[in-house]
């Protein structure tokens, strides 16, 4: 091993220290900008609320749909449809969804509450 | 006319050997989870063929060594393949530019940079084919990772030729 190799290997030894702390560092020259995750709903078609999915944050509101007033809950970054006037309780029994990309449909009342944002890779194959 | 049949079979037994390591190699688990980074033991073939025949006929093993390799772990086309093709040109053409117009580095620092330039044309590639830049951000992990590989490679060639210089086997085989 020659003095050349030394130096270079304590070069690429920083090179490569110094993209750590450039590239995930704190103070970070390409600032990660996270899409924020919020929940669409839309009843017949049309456009009823936009809700941000943010930590702390607990609500629970009425849309009107086609069949009668669903109430839908939002706590922190997930949401539910908590009751609605259908028989078939499809959209109730879905549950608590918070991903982007997952959807709750109502078919009876004509209601879609749709997460978006930046979806997170799911797996990766290699 | 002796000298080139001489050439190609060496070259070609070149090739045989790159191409056994990179398979095997690829059969082994790495005790890391980082996706990409390997042992990169066919590179000592590689820098040898560079040593001994210059940038062309390297880049000809290098190329070969990929293309036979992904056709025997039936990885011909896939995007791993786009990738090891693309790092093992950057990294054939790093390690002979340092091997012509320097000479002050030993086999190690020539095969540090190799790795480096090898994990550069693969993120390239990346980039290419996902078309975003962000997988730069997996540069840190695969510099991290190539250095020592890098290292072992280039120590394991150095005491090949070390040993050549008191053999003079391959000398030999070249050159006669």
């Amino acid at each position: 091993m020659t003095r050349a190799d030394k130096i270079l290997l304590a070069g690429l030894l920083l090179i490569s220290l110094l993209s750590v702390a450039v590239l995930y560092g704190r103070f970070s020259i390409f600032p990660a900008k996270a899409e924020p995750v919020q929940a669409v709903i839309t009843a017949q078609g049309k456009l009823v609320r936009k809700i941000y999915l943010t930590e702390g944050v607990n609500s629970s509101l009425v849309i009107q749909g086609r069949v009668g007033p669903a109430t839908v809950e939002v706590d922190g970054t997930r949401i539910r449809m908590m009751g609605a006037p259908c028989t078939g309780q499809v959209c109730v029994k879905e549950g608590w969804i918070g991903r982007p990309g997952q959807t709750i449909v109502c078919m009876p009342g004509e209601i879609l509450i749709r997460i978006e944002g930046a979806a997170p890779v799911d797996a990766v194959t290699r | 006319m002796r000298d080139r049949t001489r050439r190609l079979v060496f070259l070609a037994l070149l090739v045989a050997m790159a191409t056994a390591l990179h398979v095997v190699e690829g059969m082994l688990p790495l005790p890391l989870p980082i996706p990409g980074a390997k042992l990169g033991l066919a590179n000592i073939i590689t820098l040898l063929a560079i040593y001994l025949y210059g940038f062309r006929d390297g880049l000809t093993v290098a190329l070969m060594r990929v293309v036979l390799g992904s056709l025997i772990s039936g990885m011909f086309l896939s995007p791993g393949f786009m990738l090891g093709l693309s790092g093992a040109a950057c990294c054939t053409l790093v390690m002979a530019l340092l091997l012509k117009y320097t000479n002050c580095f030993s086999m190690i620092g020539v095969s540090l940079a190799g790795a480096v330039g090898h994990n550069l044309g693969q993120l390239l590639a990346a980039c290419l084919l996902l078309q975003s830049g962000a997988i730069i951000y997996y540069l840190p992990v695969l510099l991290i990772a190539g250095l020592p590989t890098g290292f072992i490679t280039g120590f394991l060639l150095n005491s090949l030729l070390v040993h050549d210089r008191k053999s003079g086997i391959l000398r030999d085989l070249v050159r006669t």
